[in-house]
């Protein structure tokens, strides 16, 4: 009775350890992968023209990236992956930043060619006249 | 006692610990004021129709985020989770209102485009307008060169043949061309003897005279009478004046202006032949009508 207790006791205790550790693995595991989603976030973001056109997020974004492979360098998981998911967030912000400029850069410049027709068009039709 | 007392103490840390964790629990605030933030960000692009239009899976993202915020607000989590929970929720937001402003300023790309070709079109249309208009005034300025050419020919043609006309019956008349202006002699014979009223031969020659002096508004004459040498001077100087006024009432009568026709008797001065038998004084009975063209004036007899 008391060896089966035992037993019983000890394969629980290994268990949770095997049930820890898989908990440590799977605590690296996903700061690599949020450290390297995060990356591709701020490259996206450049390529998008961020640094010129949303500078301070884009700074954020690099220097939180910065802070957290230092975090992955040093084993701290878990303050890698909130780096990581902030330096996302702002990338992502800075490319929806970068993007918006862009479009309204367009929109404003096309306004402005029809502005100009629009002149010539009643210049035109007063001359006309 | 001892043991108890151990015990006691034994107990103190974790009662301690145990207050000051419910402290802390107490004192954990429902919110932060990045929280507070968020949310006000949060309502902010809920209010804004833009973003439920144009950015609905980013605002649903960011709606989940300041779930996740608010939940361990709730579970009175520490403000540093809330706080990295609520910034994720903000910069979401944020990237919410950006995509529904991207939207907006891409649909105002497409409107304006619109708009540019709407305007390229009044613009074809008013030049196509314009080009209407001129070709239809270029062929009404042609058409109105062309009456203006075609009456100028018909008034030059009339006026040729006006003129030709003209060279004919001054032709009948015997008009001869001297340095006064044109010449026209009514012989002798158009007068009734020693009177001064135009016989009916005379009278078909005033009529042509009349005619070319009404063609001619601008012309004027001068009638000067003759007489040969027989009778008085005086007598002759009067008859002379008689007879061209008698003429000139001929063709005042035929409708001529009377300042057109001036007179003038000269008796019998300037003779065109010799006096010495009939015929020669026959041709010395007469009047001449000097006709000026073009309104200069009649130089005087010397």
């Amino acid at each position: 009775m008391t060896t089966t207790l035992h037993r019983q006791l000890a394969m629980i205790c290994g268990a949770a350890a095997l049930l820890g550790l898989t908990a440590c693995a799977s605590n690296k595991t996903p700061a690599t992968a949020d450290v390297a989603v995060s990356r591709a976030a701020v490259a996206n973001a450049t390529s998008a023209g961020a640094a010129e056109l949303a500078p301070a997020e884009m700074q954020s974004a690099r220097e939180k990236m910065a802070r957290a492979n230092q975090a992955l360098a040093n084993k701290d998981y878990k303050t890698a992956q909130d780096l990581a998911a902030q330096a996302q967030a702002d990338a992502q912000l800075a490319q929806s930043k970068a993007n918006t400029s862009k479009a309204t850069a367009a929109a404003d410049e096309l306004q402005q060619s029809i502005r100009t027709l629009r002149e010539e068009l009643n210049r035109n039709s007063t001359t006309t006249q | 006692m001892k043991q108890l007392n151990l015990k006691k103490l034994s107990i103190m840390p974790t009662v301690l610990a145990v207050s000051m964790l419910l402290a802390a629990c107490s004192t954990t605030p429902m919110t932060t004021s990045m929280l507070d933030q968020t949310r006000s960000d949060f309502s902010a692009a809920q209010s804004n129709p833009s973003v439920a239009a144009n950015a609905p899976v980013e605002f649903k993202a960011a709606a989940d985020a300041l779930d996740r915020a608010n939940a361990a607000a709730d579970k009175k989590e520490s403000i540093e989770a809330i706080d990295k929970l609520a910034y994720l929720a903000k910069q979401k937001i944020a990237v919410a209102q950006e995509v529904a402003k991207r939207k907006q300023a891409e649909s105002a790309v497409a409107d304006a485009g619109r708009q540019r070709d709407e305007i390229r079109l009044q613009q074809r249309t008013q030049e196509a307008d314009k080009a209407k208009v001129s070709a239809e005034q270029a062929k009404a300025d042609a058409d109105a060169a062309r009456r203006q050419a075609e009456a100028a020919t018909a008034s030059a043609r009339e006026e040729q043949s006006k003129s030709a006309a003209l060279q004919q019956q001054l032709a009948d008349l015997q008009a001869k061309q001297t340095d006064r202006g044109l010449v026209i002699t009514l012989s002798d014979v158009l007068f009734n003897t020693d009177k001064a009223d135009l016989s009916a031969e005379g009278m078909r020659t005033a009529q042509k005279m009349a005619d070319v002096l009404l063609q001619e508004p601008q012309s004027a004459v001068l009638i000067e009478g003759f007489t040969d040498s027989t009778g008085s001077s005086a007598h002759n100087l009067e008859l002379s004046q008689r007879r061209a006024e008698s003429v000139r009432n001929a063709l005042i009568g035929l409708g001529v202006k009377a300042d057109k026709v001036a007179t003038r008797g000269y008796g019998e001065a300037f003779p065109v032949a010799s006096n010495g038998d009939a015929g020669s004084r026959q041709l010395n009975r007469r009047v001449e009508i000097v006709l000026s063209q073009n309104g200069a004036p009649i130089a005087n007899r010397r």
